[in-house]
């Protein structure tokens, strides 16, 4: 038994270490580019696509440059159940872009996420760090209209 | 290290402490199968198509992971770890290019040989199927992604027995895939020809680059009528 963890964990660490610093990359650079990506592969002393396996995985990451505003709208089932398909739609109408694309000024990234843990306000979004839920089209247009 | 009894199949047996389910069948002849275990490798438990029944567990376990157990009694082939091998690898197929009668590994492919073993055919759910186009850019290695199973043996085969990280999963969900650096094709600057991931591939996604020509290099041969 020991010699199944034992070999599992050595491996976790090192990569609980990566997250930690593609997390402080992101948030510093707003997004991780191929140069950041292979700095960090030297300095943990992983490969290139090690790095780029975590960056690709994780929603909360990314490898392309971002918008000012992150609009994440979660797709989930529970949200989904509360209509978050209309709300996907709405903001879709009202930004003029499709999820997974970024407004040409720069202003707004479009996202579907998985469940960000505000099931209990579904439909529920974020935008960068704040979690707005209990969603409807008009809502929505308020908090657009808020963001700069 | 301590020897434990366990029952596989109604028969008694005994194994050391620290082995698996898996190991003390195999031990024993009895054949289960697997796809994402290799002895050279550590379990990882990624692709289930190795599960048994034990009795008094809630669910089926997997016994490429399993470590053995006092008193434990296992069954490797009851119509209930059947069922579930099934619904497995008919879900590895749905994905799955499904092109077997084409696939020049057809013949060395895990994959084909478990479902054939299971008494199954093409893949039979509709769905969507991801092709990638088919990476021949280096001299060792060619890569039709769309026959790999994310079975992870590549990764860890590289990364344990050739000692080098070439490949990682990137991705994620339906999108998942084995990617090289940003995910590029791989090619000599990554990797030398040291092969072991080829051997440790269960399907056709990794092979040897061949020429057709390759066969008919021999000396000339004169026929006579
Ligand atoms: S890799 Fe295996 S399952 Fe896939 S097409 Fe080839 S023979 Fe069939
Ligand atoms: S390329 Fe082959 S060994 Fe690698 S994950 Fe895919 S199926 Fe498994
Ligand atoms: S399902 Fe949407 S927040 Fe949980
Ligand atoms: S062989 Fe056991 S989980 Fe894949």
């Amino acid at each position: 038994m020991s010699r199944i963890s034992g070999r599992i964990s050595t491996q976790s660490k090192d990569q609980n270490n990566l997250l930690v610093l593609l997390e402080e990359a992101q948030s510093k650079f707003g997004c991780l580019s191929q140069e950041i990506m292979s700095e960090l592969a030297k300095s943990v002393g992983v490969s290139i696509s090690e790095v780029y396996g975590a960056a690709t995985f994780y929603a909360f990451l990314s490898t392309k440059p971002q918008g000012r505003n992150v609009i994440r709208i979660c797709k989930s089932l529970p949200c989904f159940l509360k209509n978050s398909e209309l709300i996907i739609e709405s903001v879709g109408r009202e930004i003029g872009i499709q999820p997974g694309e970024t407004t040409p000024d720069g202003k707004f990234t479009f996202q579907l996420t998985n469940c960000i843990g505000a099931c209990d306000k579904a439909p529920a979004m974020m935008i960068n760090n704040e979690v707005y839920g209990d969603l409807t089209s008009k809502k929505i247009m308020a908090i657009l209209k808020a963001c700069k | 290290m301590k020897n434990i009894a366990i029952t596989i199949n109604g028969l008694q047996l005994t194994g050391r402490e620290d082995m698996t389910i898996f190991e003390v069948a195999q031990a024993n002849g009895i054949n289960i199968p697997t796809l994402c275990y290799k002895s050279e490798l550590p379990p990882i438990g990624a692709c289930r198509i190795c599960v048994v029944e034990v009795e008094g567990s809630r669910t089926l376990v997997g016994s490429c992971h399993t470590p053995i157990a006092e008193g434990m009694v296992v069954h490797t082939h009851s119509p209930k770890v059947l069922a579930t091998r099934k619904v497995i690898i008919e879900l590895l197929l749905a994905s799955h290019c499904g092109t077997c009668f084409m696939c020049s590994k057809a013949n060395m492919c895990e994959l084909r040989s478990i479902a054939a073993d299971l008494d199954m055919g093409l893949p039979q759910v509709p769905t969507r199927r991801l092709y990638y186009p088919v990476e021949d850019v280096s001299p060792y290695v060619i890569r039709d992604l769309s026959k790999c199973i994310l079975c992870r043996r590549c990764v860890r085969a590289c990364r344990e027995i050739a000692k080098q990280n070439v490949f990682a999963v990137a991705y994620r969900g339906f999108e998942s895939k084995i990617v090289v650096d940003f995910d590029q094709p791989i090619d000599t600057d990554v990797c030398r020809d040291c092969d072991v991931c080829i051997s440790f591939c269960p399907t056709g996604a990794l092979s040897r680059p061949s020429k057709v020509t390759d066969e008919k290099k021999g000396r000339p041969l004169i026929i006579c009528d």
